[in-house]
């Protein structure tokens, strides 16, 4: 290996969107890595001009996967333009239309995302080969066939709820356009109760409670039940513990916003210490983003593509900022910011650290769901009414299944003035700022180690994918 | 040709019984709106004619068809449809990454030249030539143009393919252009909607697998069986229309009832769908039944039409059956060009059934 060697890794499959890794390698390693995303849609510049409330239906549209949490960011940034807060009863159905989707996102991921990197020929000679792919192989995998079919069940609820998913309209600023009624709420429980019964049996292989209830990594690792159970032997096998470390500075905006508080606590987690989240201080660098214009905070920032495609910049992606700092975001994030014991012991973990959290958050969110399900009040009020002002602004800061999505709104006589966006894997995925700091992708795929010929490298697979990146909606 | 398997050896080595496949082409044929005659011949032509290929490509989109498609009622046409296209090649689902999925898909091109179904979800941005949409370091325009060089047919997928969707919204940014723009002189299938329901795909899939030939289509290119009727026609809340009973506000006792939607900006009257009667999420509902108007979404130019929440103006409320076709010239004014078609379609459709065939 005379000079330093590169590697270009994509398409990626198995992901929502396109993408792009670009790597330079010593020996054996990773040396530096640079993420590109090579999607560009201009969803922001759609959005000028036209009546505020379109964004209802437009920004769903920027992701099939996670249309509901574009949905509900939207309503938000609506609600906080128009000074209004949705009814108790409106909240708790958003919440658990979102929730449903943010299941079903976490479901997949495991099963159809992730898993299936373990039936790659490398793995040919393990002893827990066979097993995985006879689980997991894309497709025809018994576990994969087995989460499509509970994940259709579950989504009786979106059916029913929000008239169709993806792309729901039912989610407003003042709550939701459907009263559920006695029967409504019993539907629901219903397919609750289904979607347990095939956790518990396929997924975990045991009761929820007691996967929530695991308070250390050392009593997760011993956990041996259902496909769980098969991930941590192979984890513990492939060394995933320690692939794709992470920084540790975590960013949640808070899941789930009820009357009572949020159903994931918001907050910023840096150093071992947790901190209020200030929106304020948040700043989108575009020194290595085809995108024109200065650093600058999403009130004020713009989308204008450079159709130049300079040398320098190498991606669609904007690289947001926290205060100077890159930030991760997902499942490990808000479980760490809301303080489960095991979350916090793998917080500044790599790949095993952000699956865990994921399948953590899931057993978790079920349970949620089962909660707000009870608290249905059929005689409740769903919505409050209100008028979108003629000037204003308002930010929707939201969870999606993969981080914090934040939605940044001003209107101008009545119009859309301006309309930024701040994707989940927009943090995760960033491109390098103006200091030269990598974003946490690029800088977890430093150090991972890459065998001679490998021309799609596993290692940098699983930490891609540990990310659970949705490109479609990181640049939109 | 004789290698090439057939859809029953398919499904056989899918561990599909005999008897789940007899029940398979019952529900096909039901799902088409075909009668129990048709049964035994889809079962004998999956029996004996080679499966079709099927390449699956994603341009510019939000893959919210494949998400559909993957939750289809009936869970035995969905395994055995996914299961035809993997063998040949899906960049979302398929197992093989990187620069072997580019090569499995230059492989199955090669291999059934002219024999193969091209499935376009999304489609191509051609501002700046392309460079919108880069896949495998290329524009998607160029695969595009690739893929659809040697294609038997083509069937684009959802609003985007069809029209442009969102994306395409004023200003364009990206010049986002419908597949029929870009492709000219190949037989192109559309389905609609953002996204297209699940069982209307699977069906329109079925049938070209099935009979190796195109369902009828309208004036616009869209599988009859499934297009024909407004959201209106088949809406179970038509009688509060009909009946002047409207929902005045979002969660008022009239939306509890569950009155008509139009005066919420419900574009149900100009909008061609099976929604009211095929319904979503395994038929559980559909926007309408969740409280929400419908907002056109398998209708051209959709996304720039006013407002969502503007009522469509000019129905007239009473007598509705008998100038059904008055209707949908008075929406022209307001929804415009793309309606006129559907206005002038659906009063020719009952003196001649016209067929495109491919």
């Amino acid at each position: 290996m005379s000079e330093t060697p590169r590697l270009v890794v994509g398409p990626f499959n198995r992901v929502e969107g396109d993408l792009e890794v670009q790597l330079d390698l010593a020996e054996g390693r990773v040396a530096s890595a640079q993420v590109n995303a090579p999607l560009y849609r201009g969803f922001e510049r759609m959005l000028e001009g036209r009546a505020p409330s379109d964004a209802l239906t437009v920004t769903p549209r920027i992701c099939g996967i996670c249309s509901i949490s574009q949905s509900a960011a939207a309503a938000q940034a609506l609600a906080a333009a128009s000074g209004l807060v949705p009814t108790p009863q409106g909240a708790l159905m958003a919440a658990l239309i979102h929730a449903v989707e943010n299941a079903a996102d976490h479901l997949f991921h495991f099963n159809l995302f992730f898993m299936p990197d373990f039936t790659r020929p490398a793995y040919a000679a393990q002893p827990w080969y066979r097993l995985a792919v006879e689980r997991f192989a894309a497709i025809n995998g018994a576990a994969g066939r087995a989460a499509i079919e509970a994940r259709t069940q579950l989504m009786h609820i979106l059916g029913l709820m929000a008239g169709k998913w993806p792309h729901t309209l039912a989610l407003q600023p003042g709550g939701v356009t459907r009263a559920p009624g006695p029967r409504d709420k019993l539907r629901i429980e219903t397919s609750l109760r289904q979607f347990r019964k095939y956790l518990e049996r396929e997924v975990f292989g045991g009761s929820l409670e007691e996967f929530v209830a695991l308070g250390s990594i050392d009593a997760l690792m011993r956990w041996q039940h259902g496909d769980v159970g098969l991930f941590l032997e192979i984890a513990a096998e492939t060394g995933l513990a320690d692939l794709g470390r992470g920084s540790g500075r975590y960013l949640s905006f808070g899941a789930y916003p009820l009357a009572e508080g949020h159903g994931f606590a918001p907050g910023l987690w840096c150093a071992g210490t947790l901190s209020p989240v200030d929106p304020s201080g948040i700043v989108e660098d575009l020194s290595h983003a085809w995108m024109l214009g200065g650093a600058a905070h999403p009130f004020e920032g713009q989308t204008e593509p450079d159709e130049a495609m300079r040398e320098v910049a190498y991606t669609w992606c904007k690289a947001p900022r926290m205060k100077g700092e890159p930030l991760e975001v997902g499942a490990l994030a808000r479980q760490v910011i809301d303080g489960h014991p095991l979350a916090r012991e793998l917080a500044g973990g790599g790949v095993l650290a952000r699956v865990a959290a994921r399948l953590l958050e899931l057993a978790r969110t079920q349970i949620l769901m089962e909660q707000w399900a009870a608290q249905i009040d059929p005689a409740g009020v769903f919505m409050h009414h209100g008028a979108v002002p003629e000037n204003g602004t308002g930010a929707g800061l939201v969870e999606a299944a993969r981080g914090s999505l934040g939605h940044w709104l001003r209107i101008d006589g009545g119009k859309i003035a301006s309309y930024q966006i701040i994707a989940p894997t927009t943090w995760n995925f960033s491109p390098r700022d103006a200091q030269g700091v990598p974003g946490p992708l690029e800088a977890a795929l430093v150090g991972a180690p890459v065998m001679e010929g490998e021309d799609t490298p596993v290692s940098v697979q699983h930490i891609v994918r540990s990310f659970d990146p949705c490109m479609v909606c990181t640049v939109h | 040709m004789s290698q090439i398997e057939t859809f029953y050896d398919v499904m056989r080595r899918q561990g599909i019984t005999r008897r789940s496949f007899m029940k398979y082409c019952s529900l096909t044929a039901a799902a088409l709106g075909l009668g129990p005659s048709f049964v035994p011949k889809i079962a004998h032509a999956m029996e004996t004619k080679p499966r079709t290929p099927v390449i699956w490509v994603h341009g510019l989109e939000c893959t919210c068809c494949s998400e559909s498609f993957i939750r289809s009622a009936h869970p035995l046409a969905k395994d055995v449809v996914l299961s035809m296209i993997s063998l040949d090649y899906d960049d979302t689902l398929m197992a093989a990454a990187g620069h072997a999925a580019e090569a499995a898909f230059e492989e199955t091109i090669e291999k059934y030249k002219g024999n193969y179904i091209l499935a376009v979800e999304g489609n191509p941005p051609l501002n700046e030539d392309g460079m919108f949409c880069i896949t495998g370091g290329k524009p998607f325009v160029e695969k595009l143009r690739h893929a659809a060089k040697d294609a038997k047919a083509i069937i684009s997928w959802g609003a985007c393919a069809s029209y442009g969707c969102v994306q395409a919204a004023a200003p364009n940014p990206t010049q986002a252009t419908p597949v029929h723009k870009v492709i000219t002189d190949k037989p192109i299938i559309k389905v609609p909607g953002c996204p297209p329901i699940a069982e209307v795909m699977t069906g329109v899939i079925t049938y070209m697998l099935t009979f190796d030939r195109m369902p009828e289509l309208d004036r616009q290119g869209r599988p009859a069986m499934f297009y024909s009727q407004r959201i209106h026609d088949k809406c179970y809340r038509r009688p509060h229309f009909d009946a002047g009973q409207f929902v005045e506000q979002w969660d008022d006792e009239a939306a509890r009832k569950g009155y008509c939607l139009y005066k919420m900006g419900c574009k149900g009257p100009t909008t061609y769908n099976a929604c009211s009667t095929v319904r979503w999420n395994e038929g559980v509902s559909f926007p309408i039944q969740s409280g929400h108007g419908c907002i056109g979404c398998s209708e051209d130019g959709f996304w720039d039409q006013h407002g969502f929440y503007e009522r469509v103006t000019g129905i007239k409320q009473f007598g509705i059956e008998a100038t059904a076709d008055q209707i949908g010239f008075a929406t022209t004014a307001v929804v415009g060009g793309a309606v006129a078609v559907h206005a002038a379609a659906s009063a020719l459709k009952r003196a001649q059934k016209k067929t495109e065939e491919a």
